[in-house]
């Protein structure tokens, strides 16, 4: 045979084995790229809800309270699937279609969390009379009830329910030998002076005499008021009239509080009391003791018990850095985490395994495995989890997820939530920054009150204010840097560095955490009266 | 005489008919993939940056070397904006109806490697904004192939390339 002919024959073999070779290549480049470009749409479109989160929250002064809320978190779902819609357009997919596909939104909060995904309604009284807008069996789009983040704990001699939050805040309901119980508060190690022993009224926390404070923020563009922060709410102080605005508009107080506040006093004596009875009488609480809602045991899939048997009230944690309850690391804070994650996890893939009969989308709904970076993210803070599945980008389906979290809002006091201003300084500071100085006095300032208010005039406009003028440290806020012997021991650093940042520090800690807006607040119970009260 | 010219001719083009040309549609092949990889880990990589609030040695190493694992060498360019809102703030006392008048900084590259080895980690904050572009800078097979033939010359010269950015949605925190 001819070269010419053999070179022929082997065009005619290996143009078509390069042209399918080729197109099989590009049509996986173009599925891969597509899933990238689906993540990123993902990522910011759950971006969009949370910042829309947090623009509502930080404007609306009720929306701490439940269904104020709600109405937050309707909103921001809203934003999603705006947000994914527009993202989409380019596809032809619209927000009605979008919605198949997106199994469940999670909205992890303080001391539990919202699941966004379609339920079937019930409804079995005269629906035909009561004008009720949804039907009974109707399968409707919307949140499911809240969920907390609790466990139930079961032995001879307690049957309880502890709360759990995203800091050292638990709820304990049930009964202890046979009495029942209702107790809240902080679990605190370190805390000393002599209200401990019953002697005084002196209160320290890791050494630090924390003592009674007085605060002031602009309310507006020039003016400087005092004010109290009560269960969520601010009261400022007008020339002797105290006053609380509810969404812009000002409502005299016939109480007078007081001006030099307590709340952080309160703060930790009440953690103390707390943690003392918690001594006392849940000393010896095993996590083995852990039980589902029929009271069974928790197991895992070996058959061992769900989170090991070890107290779940280590004060004093040994082998930790810090020797508290407060370290992360304690056996309490770990425990904490597990159950936090447990019932997230438990209660997400019900969700998402009962999507399949909701949705007309051929595929299998499945919650993805997520990573633990990403587990430590999402419950340690609050976070907007989003899903989207089923859609065909060429190759294979699309099965996405994204967590988005969050620092800025007024769900929770992070450790990282207060910062450092001096009276005459014009900047505001982390604890950790290197340009404090331990000579000067501070006062600490949760972070939300840096961001800018919006307020109405009477003409209907908007303009724009910030309760605390200061501006920004460009060696801890702007640029964010990090203290590296900070990061190692935070609070052995805030230690270090004086009595005046770690007064300001833990002063601000246990006065934000006090005034924050929680359910369980009795706002005429003696410590509160104490507080604030004139 | 006439005949061996045409055998000539003919070993030539069967040489590249039979050689060159699948190699080149394979090395082309080669440099689709590897633009696959690199679209994606240089994605991957500032999406975590971004959704995590943290840039560390680490995810910076494991990027490298996964743009790495494709074979060539690549030209990384790294630029963060980091949000002052301070100018804002300090105008909104004037004009009170206006917002975002915010300024960017930026920090390229250079800076940036030169604080992750000093520092180990860079945290940025919600509103910053992250990117990264990638080039190669070798000559893959694909384009010494092409130079054989019609030979491309200039400083940009590459063919794979990829390029993400996007706004940082959480500030850094150690947990």
């Amino acid at each position: 045979m001819k070269i010419q002919n053999l070179a022929v024959i082997f065009i005619i073999i290996i143009l078509p084995i390069s042209l399918i070779l080729t197109s099989y290549t590009q049509s996986q480049v173009k599925t891969l790229s597509l899933q990238i470009s689906y993540d990123s749409k993902l990522n910011n479109a759950t971006y969009d809800a949370l910042k829309a989160f947090q623009l509502n929250t930080l404007n609306s002064s009720t929306s701490d309270i439940a269904n104020s809320k709600l109405r937050d978190i309707e909103a921001s779902v809203n934003t999603f699937f705006n947000s994914i819609s527009s993202n989409f357009n380019m596809a032809g997919y619209n927000k009605d279609i979008l919605k198949n596909y997106v199994p469940a939104l999670v909205y992890t909060m303080y001391d539990g969390y919202y699941i966004y995904s379609p339920y079937t309604n019930t409804l079995t009284d005269r629906e035909d009379k009561d004008g009720a807008t949804y039907r009974n069996n109707e399968k409707i789009y919307g949140l499911k009830p809240y969920i907390h983040y609790s466990c139930r704990y079961k032995s001879s001699s307690y049957d309880i329910v502890i709360t759990y939050s995203l800091d050292n805040y638990i709820t304990i309901q049930g009964t202890i030998n046979g009495k029942s119980v209702y107790r809240y508060g902080y679990l605190l190690d370190n805390i000393g002076g002599n209200y401990t022993n019953g002697t005084g009224n002196n209160i320290t926390y890791r050494g630090i005499d924390i003592g009674s404070e007085s605060l002031n923020e602009y309310v507006d563009k020039d003016n400087r008021q005092t004010y109290v922060k009560i269960n969520g709410v601010k009261y400022y102080n007008d020339n002797g009239q105290w006053y609380s605005l509810l969404n812009g508009k000002r409502y005299n107080q016939t109480n007078r509080y007081k001006i030099n506040n307590e709340a952080a006093m309160q703060y930790y004596k009440e953690a103390n009391d707390f943690t003392k009875w918690i001594k006392n009488n849940l000393g010896d609480l095993k996590t083995s003791d852990a039980v589902d809602e029929n009271g069974n045991p928790l197991l895992d899939e070996q058959g061992n018990k769900k989170f090991g048997d070890a107290k779940v009230f280590d004060f004093g944690a040994k082998g930790t850095a810090e020797g508290s309850i407060e370290d992360a690391n304690s056996d309490f804070n770990q425990h904490r985490l597990a159950v936090i994650r447990y019932s997230i996890e438990k209660n997400l893939s019900i969700a998402i395994a009962n999507y399949n009969n909701y949705t007309d989308v051929k595929t299998n709904f499945q919650m993805p495995k997520l990573q633990e970076d990403e587990w430590t993210r999402i419950i340690n803070n609050v976070s907007i989890i989003s899903f989207l599945q089923g859609l065909n980008i060429g190759g294979k389906v699309y099965n996405g997820y994204s967590i988005i979290t969050n620092t800025k809002n007024e769900e929770m006091v992070r450790y990282d939530s207060i910062y450092l201003v001096n009276g005459s300084d014009s900047y505001y500071y982390r604890p950790t920054d290197g340009n404090l100085s331990s000579s000067i006095q501070y006062t600490g300032i949760f972070n939300l009150d840096f961001e800018r208010r919006a307020k109405q005039l009477d003409d209907g406009s908007d303009y724009y204010f910030y309760p605390q003028k200061q501006l920004g440290s460009y060696t801890s806020i702007v640029n964010n840097a990090i203290n590296k012997n900070a990061e190692e021991d935070f609070y052995g650093y805030i230690d270090n560095m004086g009595t005046n940042v770690a007064k300001a520090y833990y002063t601000a800690l246990g006065r934000e955490r006090y005034s924050m807006y929680r359910t369980n607040n009795d706002i005429n119970s003696e410590g509160m009266r104490q507080a604030y009260m004139q | 005489m006439g005949d061996t010219i045409i055998t000539v001719v003919a070993i030539a083009l069967a040489a590249v008919l039979m050689f060159v040309f699948p190699l080149m549609t394979m090395s082309d092949r080669t440099d689709d993939v590897s633009q696959l990889t690199v679209d994606t880990a240089t994605t991957e990589f500032v999406d975590n940056v971004r959704t995590t609030g943290k840039l560390t040695i680490d995810k910076y190493g494991k990027f490298v070397e996964n743009i790495s694992s494709t074979g060539n060498a690549y030209d990384v360019e790294m630029e963060l904006k980091v949000l002052d809102e301070n100018p804002g703030k300090k105008t909104t006392q004037a004009t009170a109806t206006k917002i975002g008048e915010n300024v960017y900084y930026s920090e390229y590259t250079s800076q940036i490697l030169d604080e992750l080895d000093q520092k180990g980690i860079i945290q940025l904050k919600e509103g910053d904004i992250f990117s990264t572009s990638v080039k190669n800078t070798n000559a893959t097979m694909a384009q010494q192939l092409k130079n054989f033939f019609y030979s491309v010359t200039g400083n940009d010269t590459y063919t794979i390339a990829a390029e993400h950015a996007g706004v940082v949605s959480v500030t850094g925190s150690n947990d």
